[in-house]
């Protein structure tokens, strides 16, 4: 670990006399807020127990998150901060005293060495998969069961490597998933390969072996998307996990989206995810699918949305609290980002 | 009613010269910023090389040249356009570009033309990123739910092409003994 270390800040220190100097920007401000109504076809409110969105028949809140960004020659900061149940109980872990949540998304700083090669340490969104915590970085309102149960964010320090606007590598060191202070010391060795086949079409092939919530995990990961026309995208995401003595999951989401106007597209979500068997403990199957629309105006997004997930394990209840297969729900979430 | 006079004509004026504040249209319907300067006290020559080095060397991030004659530049460019905060802001998209230059002795014209714009959107880092490779022709007409936006857009796309005009024309037409006196003024203590 330490000649690691010692390697990678020998090469930034070399690569950092050979670089030249880049301008200084602005204090960046922007944010987000969001709010939704969602009403559960069996009137069960955890019915389908993927994050956010939890109430059933109430206009609730997301978050507020603002963030800051400021560059001042090479070297950058970004802190980002939410308010609310979706940007702290529903997604951040209680670290700080009293049970009160430090309620941050992002908070790193970041050295660009050279145009190539850059370092990042701090607190920062997950690489892992295809949807984020953010409400204005997803399409869909409702999240998947592969974001549900992969890491929402890692703590630790990164290098990222620029062989061509086609081709990056990262790799980096990490503390256990969605975790301020590592519990169990820098344990986590996590890589990204990013590649650019054609243009507008960006595929990540994802990497973090460590500890996790549970135990020792490894995560495989591929997250891709590709805007094919004007009018239309595609995105998929594939991920399997395995979890030391405490199963893990696997499963696969396909995200077609059409513009069927400048301002309104219509995006569909086909998710297959399925849960390892535990010992005797056997794992469970879902399906789900989700029909959304994205209609802007300006910064606000009007979120309409459909969702059906199917379990043949019977993972649901129904209106009468009994097991059931299926289960649905509507919402209408209002985005609006600056 | 004198002042009242007055404040009306002050308020006119103002909005006469805010719509003035966009950009012209060439005979394909393609939005131009067009100019002229008038450089009779530099040569041909150094013009050409002034507008090399002002595109290839102070803004090479925004430019990949084209093609390059002895009266004549051929570049594709770039601008970032910021929303704007309250007091501060942050990069919403970029417009791209083609820019031509041409010298003659005497003057020189230049133009930026083929407007096209690409949004930016937040990742997961909090940073604004490209989100599409389909660029939209500044030209386009916006819907009703877009229009207040777009327009904001084309504003700003003319307000950092004006200032980008502004900037070249006073380079092509600088003072050379004037221009590379950057270094500070020297205080020689010795003398009062």
């Amino acid at each position: 670990m330490k000649k690691f270390l010692t390697a990678i800040f020998s090469i930034a220190s070399t690569t950092c006399a050979l670089a030249q100097e880049a301008p200084t920007s602005p204090l960046e401000f922007s944010g987000s807020v969001d709010t939704y109504f969602k009403y559960d076809f069996a009137k069960q409110p955890g019915n389908i127990a993927t994050s956010f969105a939890t109430d059933h028949n109430s206009v609730s809140l997301g978050m507020i998150d603002l963030v800051l960004k400021k560059r001042t020659g090479k070297a950058s900061f970004l802190g980002e901060m939410s308010f609310g149940p979706r940007g702290q109980s529903q997604s951040i872990p209680t670290d700080a005293a009293e049970g009160s949540s430090f309620h941050i998304q992002n908070l790193y700083i970041n050295y660009d060495f050279t145009e190539k090669f850059s370092m990042t340490a701090g607190y920062m969104g997950t690489f892992i998969g295809y949807e984020v915590i953010s409400p204005v970085g997803n399409f869909n309102y409702s999240t998947s069961y592969l974001f549900t149960n992969g890491p929402f964010q890692n703590a630790g320090i990164k290098a990222t490597y620029k062989f061509s606007s086609r081709v990056s590598l990262m790799a980096g060191l990490f503390n256990d998933w969605n975790i301020y202070r590592a519990t169990r010391g820098v344990s986590s060795i996590g890589a990204q390969l990013m590649v650019s086949p054609a243009d507008g079409w960006t595929a990540y092939l994802n990497f973090l072996n460590g500890a996790d919530p549970a135990g020792y995990g490894t995560i495989e990961d591929l997250t891709t998307s590709y805007q094919i026309s004007k009018t239309f995208k595609l995105g998929l995401n594939a991920a399997n996990y395995d979890s030391d003595g405490n199963g893990g999951y696997a499963g696969i989401a396909l995200y077609p989206q059409y513009a069927v106007a400048a301002a309104v597209t219509l995006g569909l979500r086909g998710e297959y995810f399925k849960t390892k068997d535990v010992g005797a403990v056997e794992g469970k199957k879902y399906t789900g699918v989700t029909l959304t629309a994205n209609i802007k105006s300006g910064g606000l997004t009007f979120i309409p949305e459909v969702r059906l997930d199917h379990s043949g394990d019977k993972a649901f209840l129904n209106k009468d609290g009994f097991s059931a297969p299926n289960a649905g729900q509507f919402s209408l979430a209002a985005v609006y980002s600056f | 009613m004198k002042y009242l006079f007055l404040i009306g004509l002050s308020v006119l004026s103002l909005r006469i010269n805010a719509q003035q504040k966009h950009f012209s249209v060439d005979d394909n319907g393609k939005f131009i910023y067009y100019q002229i300067v008038d450089s009779s006290l530099v040569a041909k020559d150094s013009l050409i090389s002034r507008a090399k080095y002002f595109i290839n060397v102070l803004n090479k991030k925004a430019f990949k040249i084209q093609s390059v004659t002895d009266s004549s530049i051929l570049a594709n460019g770039k601008t970032i356009i910021d929303k704007t905060v309250l007091v501060s802001s942050h990069p919403s998209g970029e417009i791209s570009y083609k820019f031509i230059f041409e010298a003659r002795e005497g003057k020189c014209r230049f133009w930026l033309t083929n407007f096209e714009y690409i949004p930016y959107e937040r990742d997961r880092y909090g940073n604004f990123v490209l989100i599409t490779n389909f660029k939209t022709p500044l030209e386009k007409t916006p819907d009703k739910l877009s229009a207040k936006e777009w327009n904001d857009i084309v504003e700003r796309s003319f307000a950092k092409t004006e200032q980008f005009g502004v900037n070249f024309r006073k380079f092509l037409t600088a003072d050379n003994n004037k221009k590379f006196r950057k270094h500070a003024e020297i205080i020689i203590t010795k003398k009062w």
